[in-house]
């Protein structure tokens, strides 16, 4: 998906960028950069572009079309195959109750159904990651992977049992917006599992969250590129309300059968249709959730990255920025010494 | 660690002494466990069975907790299991809909519009009913608390050590995080003093920001630090791998998903020959595994301390398994007392194998050894770095008990 990013559109769009903000800020480069800064370390460049960008737009536009798209985790053909198969396995293991044969003798058969996708969802999930990661990692990628994890996993008892309030997903959206969707989806994936092995969480509910947390991460990753400044802030804040519902709505239909029971006028049938299912579902997920919890979670989402969206987006690419993971890196024989030795 | 080696014994060989010396168990040894009273407890609604089987969790974790965080967890899996017991019976009172005939109240009846499938709320209460849902409650919750047992009684940092290969760079991740996390509460504190400092005012929006994007910009660059740390201590210099390797696990990761989903097919279309469902989708599982282990190959790791499995981890491991199969053999056998019925209403009762059963799952709060006190021994941070003892994992080189040879 992403890794269709023309490779050689990224080296030469780094350098130009700081070019447009020219006179007024000649000395911010050296200074924020240091020698560890790569990126902005290209000063050559920056006297021969001045007249080429507009200056005209307001300086909220500047960034827009020359903002480098960081991709922090490469995803490869073979994984972004096997990421889309094993997302449509988990989305249909998380609605299974809706597609469970209607017929009586259909119980029978799926009656394990559950119990295998709780062994299998994890094995799932364990071969995405491997595929994501496969190659290695760079470094820079996972330790930011794992501080931001940890940022996320602190973050999430936070607000946990008040009412919804929940603000694991507004730094996992900021951050899959920042540096892409193999990189937003990993980040899902390991900030629940670390905030699971912190709180002594861990079930059979942590692969569904995990894959669920995933996905929010992921769709981040993947919203379109060109909005930015306020109308960024807008387009995150309603992916995160949405994306607050369905995260609700995804994992009570996984875990609506053994939430009540049978035997109550809200419980799964499974001799019903899906679409009778699925009414039921809503007046289930209307009675229990939707109100309380996702709604928390959904306001939780907008106020959070209305308010801190901008700082903290800035500070991730300022991040994203210094850790250049764009920049190819080569090794050259070093000459005088190999001449030395004969 | 206590006497590295008494003359004439190879210093691998577990203790014979009893009682055994204070080691904590292999995590893997109790999740096996915990899971074997949880499908015990799958198989059964009675609840004298259930409650012998949470007494059961109960005991063993009281007996076998360390004093990590992680063993005071299971208070909260108790309450979650009562939550869990709360819910479904509430849930029978307002959406029972008035099924069964010993009616024990009546509450006034609220009907609601078409749209809403013409459910009514409350009306009358059953016994049935309540008992119904109290019965599915308490096996959730029963099945709820055994995981929470699990979960305090193993050490999750070295559940990371049995990550597989293929998973070693997430799973280095996760290790950074978990030795991050505790320092951002320090990095919090240190930005809230220095504010302070400044004379800025505690409250508000502008607090909030104030105190978050210094915590997070600290973060940041303590994790570009830690690559640039990484890499110049060689880290990701096993990255390349041959490509008969990678091809051989892109093929058997790509057929097992897609046998996976032909499973899958096979699992929810009634029509589908069984051999399609179950097999075909446990299969795909295993050959995506396979790939999973193949792929792993490419990182070549050695484990610091590695946790081997002993006598006290397979009998723990057994006690779960013993459970389950005795209380899957009583299935087959006298399955009446395993579903008290509600019908006519009747006083659940026990009978031997699953009492037995039951009891099996006791074994390891005699049998294991103690797990290591802090007033013994240093707290349960011996092994650092979990997974890898790579990044992060600085410092604390303890000493591994000596193998020498013997005279």
């Amino acid at each position: 998906m992403t890794a269709a990013t023309p490779p050689g559109a990224t080296p030469g769009a780094t350098p130009p960028h700081p070019a447009p903000d020219a006179p007024a800020r000649t000395e911010a480069p050296s200074r924020a950069g240091g020698p560890d800064d790569l990126a902005a370390a290209a000063p050559p460049a920056k006297p021969a572009r001045p007249a080429q960008p507009a200056p005209s737009a307001p300086p909220m536009k500047r960034t827009s079309a020359a903002r480098p798209r960081v991709t922090a985790l490469r995803v490869g053909p073979r994984a972004a195959v096997t990421l889309l198969v094993a997302s449509l396995l988990g989305l249909a293991m998380f609605c299974w109750p809706l597609l469970v044969p209607p017929q009586p003798q259909g119980v029978a058969h799926a009656a394990q159904a559950p119990l295998l996708f709780v062994v299998l969802l994890p094995v799932i999930l364990a071969v995405v990651l491997a595929e994501l990661t496969e190659g290695g990692l760079d470094p820079k990628t996972l330790a930011l992977l794992g501080v931001l994890a940890a940022l996320n996993a602190a973050l999430r008892p936070l607000g946990a049992g008040t009412a919804g309030i929940e603000t694991v997903f507004f730094l996992l959206i900021l951050a899959g917006r920042v540096f892409g969707p193999g990189f937003g989806f990993a980040l899902g994936a390991t900030s629940l599992f670390a905030s699971a092995l912190l709180t002594a969480g861990v079930g059979p509910w942590l692969p569904f969250q995990m894959m669920a947390a995933a996905w929010v991460g992921l769709g981040a990753g993947l919203l379109p590129r060109r909005p930015t400044g306020r109308a960024e802030i807008a387009m995150l804040a309603a992916y995160g309300a949405a994306s607050a519902y369905v995260f609700g709505f995804v994992m009570n239909l996984w875990f609506w059968p053994f939430a009540i029971g049978d035997g109550t006028q809200l419980s799964f049938d499974p001799e019903a249709g899906p679409v009778a299912n699925l009414h039921t579902f809503f007046l289930y997920t209307l009675a229990t959730s939707a109100f309380g919890w996702d709604t928390g979670r959904a306001i939780t989402n907008i106020v959070a990255i209305a308010v801190l969206g901008p700082a903290v987006l800035a500070t991730l690419r300022r991040a994203a920025r210094r850790a250049a993971f764009d920049t190819p890196v080569s090794f050259a024989a070093a000459e005088p010494q190999g001449a030395r030795r004969p | 660690m206590s006497g590295d080696r008494t003359p004439g014994r190879p210093g691998r060989r577990p203790s014979l002494t009893w009682p055994p010396l204070a080691r904590p168990l292999h995590p893997g040894a109790w999740w096996l466990w915990a899971l074997g009273l949880a499908v015990a407890a799958s198989r059964t609604t009675n609840p004298l069975l259930l409650a012998m089987i949470l007494a059961v969790a109960a005991y063993v974790v009281v007996r076998r907790r360390g004093d990590a965080p992680w063993a005071l967890s299971f208070r909260m899996y108790l309450a979650l299991g009562a939550f869990i017991i709360v819910m479904r019976v509430a849930f029978r009172v307002v959406f029972g809909g008035g099924q069964g005939d010993t009616v024990l109240f009546t509450l006034p009846e609220i009907p609601l519009p078409e749209a809403a499938a013409g459910i009514r709320l409350f009306g009358e209460v059953a016994a049935e009913q309540l008992l119904g849902g109290f019965y599915d409650g308490l096996r959730l919750a029963t099945m709820v608390v055994c995981v929470g047992a699990a979960n305090s009684l193993a050490d999750p940092k070295r559940m990371l050590k049995a990550l597989p290969g293929a998973l070693y760079e997430v799973g280095a991740s996760v290790v950074v995080a978990l030795t991050v996390a505790p320092q951002l509460v320090e990095s919090v504190r240190r930005v809230r003093r220095a504010r302070r400092l400044r004379g800025a005012a505690g409250k508000g929006r502008r607090a909030l920001r104030g105190i978050i994007i210094p915590v997070l910009e600290d973060a940041l660059n303590r994790s570009l630090a830690l690559a640039a740390a990484m890499a110049s201590r060689g880290y990701g210099r096993t990255a390349g791998a041959d490509p008969r390797t990678r091809l051989i696990t892109g093929v058997l990761v790509i057929v097992g998903l897609v046998g996976v989903c032909g499973g899958l097919y096979g699992v929810l279309d009634a029509a589908a020959p069984p051999l399609l469902g179950a097999p075909l989708l446990l299969g795909g599982g295993a050959v995506a595994l396979a790939g999973l282990l193949v792929g792993g190959r490419r990182v070549r790791r050695t484990g610091y301390r590695p946790d081997r499995w002993q006598p006290a981890e397979l009998l723990t491991a057994g006690a779960g398994a013993a459970t389950a199969a005795l209380m899957f053999l009583t299935a087959g056998v006298d399955p009446e007392n395993l579903y008290p019925s509600l019908s006519p209403l009747s006083w659940p009762e026990l009978s031997l194998v699953p009492v037995l059963a039951v009891l099996a799952g006791l074994l390891p709060a005699f049998l294991t050894p103690e797990p290591p006190r802090s007033a013994a021994t240093p707290p349960a941070a011996p092994y650092t770095g979990g997974a890898t003892g790579g990044p992060g994992a600085g410092g604390a080189n303890r000493t591994r008990p000596r193998k020498e040879p013997v005279p």
